[in-house]
């Protein structure tokens, strides 16, 4: 047998022991996939099963299959204005992440060393060790009227009320501290991707920082922009912790009223009800978002 | 023939599966075969320094170290409640026990996953105060709704739940979301002297909204700080939790409403589907134990359910209520607080919402 004959037969044999193994490959994603539809898939068909229960104080969930719930949501304005307020904090928090973030994020990736980079990561992870109730729990000693701020900025003679503990803007801080790790983390990497290369020829070319910034290292960074603010997003429209602890029993956000309904009041049908109008709420803002930003993303490439 | 990757992995991963199929199912079948040997109790219960108290005076020297083996299962009581109703369907209960308020445990009982409970198995449930007993629930510690008011600060405290409508303690009152039914019980006492008009009342809570202002705190803990810091001068709270800040050092002091306290009984009742039944018993009739009740009652300020329960004269005088105060507390009307109790959660929400 020639060389060139051992060739020409193992090609097939070859081809066909990937095939084999291509044919495999769906397996190896069956554990991830058994994992999603029974512990996400089959609670969220049971959760929207309930939804369109009927709730009656005496039984609690009575079998039916009525819209009763979520036109109760619709027609009345408290869960509107509860789900707009949730809206507002979200993207407010969200754009408070990025524009705090962006720098950040790009000064790590450019301009510190390998030593003093995995130092300032750390540091910015460290937070995330903690749980967020805690890290919570200690804002409110930061913010309360009495609290460490209120002290520090007595030591330069402020002694009015702060306001706050159990308002929009304590729940706002609460969040941004909460969400800013996720931001830098996930733009840092983005902008660790982005070939130095580029800014150092469009320097070349003349361009000034800003104009770099805005016409090299943006565009290029948009996606990854795009992934840290939808999951800010993501993960302050379903806050439970801070708008609970910060925002006190007066402020309602959607996560703390779909608790009470499910643990509190024992209406579940209205509870689902409103877990489905919240996530459908943060899936449509997610794929808006996303759709609106590649879609610039592409005029901006081109 | 060189054998593929896979090829050799595939047996082996057969048996690591199967490997791990047997310890889940051991380790998901053993804690039952094990606590099935032994006398064990699943114990619902809150946490902190009730649970503290509650394994002190009564778990520790009355059951385990008699050879029972109690498990427990803490957290607050939505969660516990939600648990057990849901559990329903599958016919068994995680918990053998729950400790509970009467309301709950009314709500409960009528979900059908709390037992009727056989008396002739708690010998000492005849001791129990005639007005406290239930056919399902063992009353433990009971308390009233009263006025808790800073000494320093209010010399003429507000006599009854109405004069707490008095424009003059704009911005001094604190209540606490997490007793809103008993607010809403209160504006029907005050609108009809009942406590089953809190349709009646709710112009009355609006009113105190609008003109008093009260101060919404979450939970008690931060009403205990709202005191503390001057935010608020006047609580309207259990009278247990009024003697344990005072006790912390608070300077405050106690008015009993003359309108008649609110009562709150906490107990507990046996899971219908407990797995443990008898020694669900042993712990129920212990609970009630007068020695014990009387060290519980004096650490934790309510007052005992068990006639029998012996305090000193001082401690008595500190935390039960006079005959005459015990004439005039009202009860929930139990059916009608479980058929409203989300309505008006829902309103409370939306007239306190910022």
């Amino acid at each position: 047998m020639t060389v060139a004959d051992m060739t020409i037969n193992s090609a097939p044999r070859v081809a066909a022991r990937k095939t084999r193994q291509r044919s495999r490959l769906p397996w190896l994603m069956s554990p991830a996939l058994i994992f999603v539809i029974a512990c996400l898939l089959f609670p969220l068909a049971m959760m929207l099963r309930y939804s369109l229960n009927h709730y009656d104080p005496a039984e609690l969930m009575v079998s039916a299959l009525t819209a009763e719930n979520y036109l109760k949501f619709f027609s009345d304005s408290f869960y509107q204005e509860v789900l707009w307020r949730t809206v507002g904090i979200s993207v407010l928090s969200t754009v408070i992440c990025l524009v705090a973030g962006v720098p950040v994020a790009y000064f790590l990736a450019r301009y510190t060393s390998a030593l003093y980079k995995r130092v300032l990561l750390l540091l910015i992870l460290v937070p995330l060790l903690i749980g967020n109730v805690v890290r919570t729990s200690a804002w409110m000693l930061i913010l309360n009227d009495t609290g460490v701020l209120a002290a520090f900025l007595g030591l330069f003679g402020y002694t009015g009320r702060l306001n706050l503990m159990y308002t929009s803007t304590g729940v706002v801080i609460g969040l941004v501290s909460v969400l800013l790790p996720f931001m830098v983390i996930t733009l840092n990497s983005v902008f660790e991707a982005i070939d130095h290369n580029l800014e150092d020829a469009a320097s070349s070319l003349g361009a000034g920082h800003l104009t770099i910034m805005r016409q090299v290292v943006l565009p290029l960074a948009l996606p990854g922009i795009l992934a840290g603010s939808v999951l800010c997003l993501i993960l302050a429209m379903n806050a439970y912790a801070t708008p609970v602890l910060i925002g006190g029993p007066t402020f309602n956000m959607m996560a703390p009223i779909v608790y009470q309904q499910i643990a509190k009041a024992m209406n579940w049908p209205f509870g689902a009800a409103l877990a489905f109008v919240l996530m459908a709420a943060t899936l449509v803002m997610t794929i808006g978002v996303s759709a609106v930003v590649q879609n610039k993303y592409r005029k901006w490439s081109e | 023939m060189r054998k593929t990757f896979p090829e050799i992995q595939n047996p082996l991963r057969r048996s690591v599966l199967g490997l791990m199929a047997t310890g889940a199912a051991s380790a998901i079948l053993m804690p039952r075969m094990v606590l099935a040997q032994q006398k064990t109790i699943v114990v619902s219960n809150w946490g902190g320094d009730w649970n503290d108290r509650t394994v002190k005076f009564m778990e520790k020297p009355l059951l385990e170290d008699r050879g029972y083996k109690i498990v427990h299962d803490l957290g607050m009581e939505p969660e516990r409640k939600a648990k057990l109703i849901s559990e329903k369907r599958v016919r068994r209960a995680s918990a053998d026990v729950i400790h509970i308020n009467s309301s709950d445990a009314f709500e409960l009982k009528r979900q059908e996953v709390v037992a009727d409970l056989d008396l002739a198995r708690i010998p000492n449930y005849a001791n129990i105060a005639e007005r406290l007993k239930s056919p399902y629930f063992v009353p433990w510690l009971y308390s009233g709704v009263v006025i808790i008011y800073n000494k320093d600060k209010v010399k003429n405290p507000p006599r009854s739940y109405a004069e707490l409508w008095d424009p003059k303690w704009a911005g001094r009152l604190g209540l606490t979301s997490q007793l809103y039914f008993n607010y809403m019980m209160m504006a029907s006492l005050v609108a009809k002297g009942n406590m089953t008009s809190v349709d009646e009342g709710k112009p009355l809570i609006e009113k105190l909204i609008a003109e008093v202002k009260p101060k919404l705190y979450a939970a008690h803990q931060q009403l205990q700080a709202g005191l503390a810091n001057g935010e608020v001068d006047i609580a309207v709270n259990y009278k247990a939790r009024g003697l344990q800040w005072a006790r912390d050092g608070q300077n405050l002091a106690i008015q009993y409403p003359e309108d008649g306290a609110i009562s709150v009984i906490f107990g507990a009742c046996l899971a219908r589907f407990a797995a443990h039944a008898d020694a669900g018993y042993a712990y129920l009739d212990a609970m009630l134990d007068p020695t014990a009740m009387a060290n519980l009652s004096a650490a934790s300020l309510y007052a005992p359910s068990n006639t029998k329960a012996v305090l000193s004269d001082e401690v008595r005088k500190e935390i039960d209520f006079t005959e005459e105060e015990r004439a005039k507390m009202h009860f929930l009307d139990y059916a009608y607080v479980a058929d409203n109790t989300s309505k008006w959660l829902e309103w409370w929400n939306k007239s306190f919402a910022a």
